[in-house]
């Protein structure tokens, strides 16, 4: 059995204080000058270690805090309160809520699962993936022997077409060639965002992070400096410019290219395959509407990748769009239908922004995902998006450290690793290719409603 | 902008009760004044302490703005009595070491205006500057 994945983790300090859902707000006014000051009696010394950041005027008494309510408590003139902190509800948007941002910030510091503790405060149903459940019923298998123990649970999946069957020749020899295939050991890629500061430090911190975890980073041709040949095994060239401006050297160092759907995408993937057959071609679409049936054709013709993307939000194209699960278990169902969906590999990606979000739609049918924005924010971003105005970032990512950064997207991927292999433990499930398309072990919102109230309100 | 501070560094503390869109409203002020005016929300403007108006200018602030609600409109019911008081001993200490104190200056917003935050920030930008460049600034 091959060692199993580990992703090494360490606390990767924040390099600004973090925005608190509260904060304490104390008076010095009407201080009756105990003898023992409440103060004195916080157990995390929160007061002890107070100080200000200048950059943010910041205290580090919010960040600190670890909301026992003590000196709340125990202030005999009522001086020291608790509030809501503003800040923190402005954070991101309805979207990229403040909860997620800064339960992403709690695992790229650590590299832990998030834990809230006993019980479930939060909704039990919502929009997007929040529609949807997975079949948790082997968590009491009781030989489980812990998926961090003995337990194998592979994470690997793979990236290019697969041969169907063998094809064998007049004298049995075998004569169909299998197609380059590449293997990463987390069903996730690396995407280029949808906004970010200038300059080179935030792709660096991909490309480190991508090659330590041994996934890839999507890069745009234009973005490919003589800082990014480094990385080159590790890099998706994205061809968004001239194909016949890129250098022969790039496509014997590469092992995967994307290029956009439109004019004739597979003359384009042969092209790069006469050069070096070794390339796995990947096709990025904008995921709409038209999807299924686009993807089918693709497939049909010869596409190994297709990588279907939807917006930030998840959203796909089009005047009513549909939110990316929906679509994606359209295409996987209809690829499935035709009989070609083991073909190809399917990577969908545009607003995954949570561990689970990555294990739901792999059950939706992606093969792997690609993600964005949550690596910005293992960064710290803010999703405030000032960078896309041409404003300055509140955080100075233009500046960031790349072997910080790395760390701290290797902390993140870490914990959702370690999310990943929860969930498949729980479902039963020893390996995330086994994960795909297994709709019958999820359930869904929108179906429950149908299959519960459609018989109802029906008159006569 | 037709600003009349044009040139001065100017930070604006404020109490963010007094705009709920504040993040969205004062990013126009931004992106047109770049590193010439920071602004830090407080969840009331009763969280300041002297030494957040210290280190504004300490760290390169011409004008050190606090920006607190009505009498009488403090969701914490006396913050901006008690920022009033903080403002007045920073104002002091920073006399005692030779700087102006109309350096560091409280406004309050009036009940019956309630107004954005860029809307406040501009009209401070448009008042007669009262100082010039901060000495901290100039000996860099
Ligand atoms: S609430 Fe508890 S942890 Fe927070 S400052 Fe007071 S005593 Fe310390
Ligand atoms: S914090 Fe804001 S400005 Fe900085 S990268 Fe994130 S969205 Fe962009």
């Amino acid at each position: 059995m091959p060692p199993k994945y580990h992703i090494e983790t360490s606390q990767v300090p924040n390099r600004f204080q973090k925005i608190t859902r509260s904060g304490i707000i104390a008076w010095e006014e009407g201080c009756l000058k105990c003898t023992r000051c409440v103060k004195k009696d916080c157990v995390y010394q929160v007061y002890e270690k107070r100080n200000l950041d200048d950059r943010q005027m910041l205290d580090s008494l919010d960040s600190a805090c670890m909301d026992c309510f003590r000196c709340v408590q125990n202030c005999p003139n009522r001086l020291i309160h608790k509030g809501l902190n503003p800040s923190y509800k402005a954070l991101g948007d309805h979207y990229w809520t403040p909860e997620i941002i800064s339960g992403l910030w709690f695992q790229a510091e650590s590299g832990r699962i998030p834990v809230s503790g006993a019980g479930y405060g939060g909704p039990f149903s919502g929009p997007g993936f929040d529609a949807m459940w997975t079949d948790m019923s082997e968590i009491v298998r009781p030989t489980r022997d812990g998926i961090h123990g003995r337990e194998y649970i592979s994470t690997t999946v793979d990236i290019g077409r697969k041969v169907m069957a063998i094809g064998l020749g007049p004298g049995g020899e075998i004569i169909s060639q299998a197609p380059p295939l590449v293997e990463i050991p987390l069903p996730v890629i690396f995407d280029m965002l949808p906004w970010s500061p200038p300059g080179d430090n935030i792709q660096l911190s991909f490309l480190y992070g991508a090659r330590a975890l041994g996934t890839f980073a999507v890069v745009r041709q234009s973005g490919i400096n003589p800082a990014v040949r480094e990385f080159l095994p590790h890099v998706i060239i994205y061809v968004d410019g001239n194909p016949g401006d890129l250098k022969e050297e790039l496509f014997s160092s590469a092992r995967i290219i994307e290029i956009p759907d439109g004019g004739d995408p597979i003359a384009l993937q042969e092209r790069f395959k006469s050069i070096n057959p070794a390339l796995v071609v990947m096709i990025r679409l904008r995921l709409g509407p038209k999807t299924p049936e686009r993807a089918f054709a693709l497939i049909a013709q010869g596409a190994e990748v297709l990588h279907l993307v939807a917006d930030e939000y998840g959203l796909e194209e089009g005047s009513d769009p549909l939110f990316i699960k929906e679509r994606m278990k359209e295409v996987h169902l209809h690829l499935v239908d035709k009989g070609v969906r083991d073909q190809a590999t399917l990577i969908g990606g545009g607003g995954i922004a949570m561990a689970e979000h990555m294990a739901k739609l792999i059950i939706c049918g992606a093969d792997a995902l690609s993600i964005d924005i949550p690596l910005l924010v293992a960064m710290e971003c803010r999703v405030c998006r000032r960078c896309k105005e041409g404003i300055a970032c509140p955080v100075e990512l233009d500046g960031v450290d790349p072997l910080w950064g790395s760390l701290r997207i290797a902390n993140l991927m870490a914990a959702w690793h370690s999310q990943l292999l929860e969930i498949l433990g729980a479902m039963g499930i020893r390996e995330a290719r086994r994960l795909r398309g297994e709709m019958g072990r999820a359930m869904f919102f929108e179906d429950l409603e149908r299959e519960i109230f459609a018989t109802m309100g029906k008159r006569g | 902008m037709d600003q009349k501070t044009a040139g001065l560094n100017i930070t604006i503390f404020f109490c963010q009760q007094l705009d709920i869109d504040q993040d969205k409203n004062r990013r126009t002020l931004e992106k047109e004044l770049g590193s010439q005016i920071r602004f830090f929300p407080l969840p009331c403007s009763g969280r300041i302490d002297p030494l957040h108006l210290l280190r504004a200018l300490e760290s390169g602030a011409d004008m050190v703005y606090l920006i607190a609600c009505p009498e009488g409109a403090c969701r914490y019911r006396e913050g901006n009595l008690r920022a009033r008081k903080r403002v007045g001993y920073a104002q002091k200490l920073i006399e005692e070491i030779g700087l102006e104190g109309a350096r560091i200056e409280l406004i309050t917003g009036t009940a019956a205006t309630p107004a954005t935050i860029d809307t406040i920030a501009r009209e401070l930008l448009m008042r007669d500057a009262t100082v010039g460049i901060s000495p901290v600034r100039s000996k860099g």
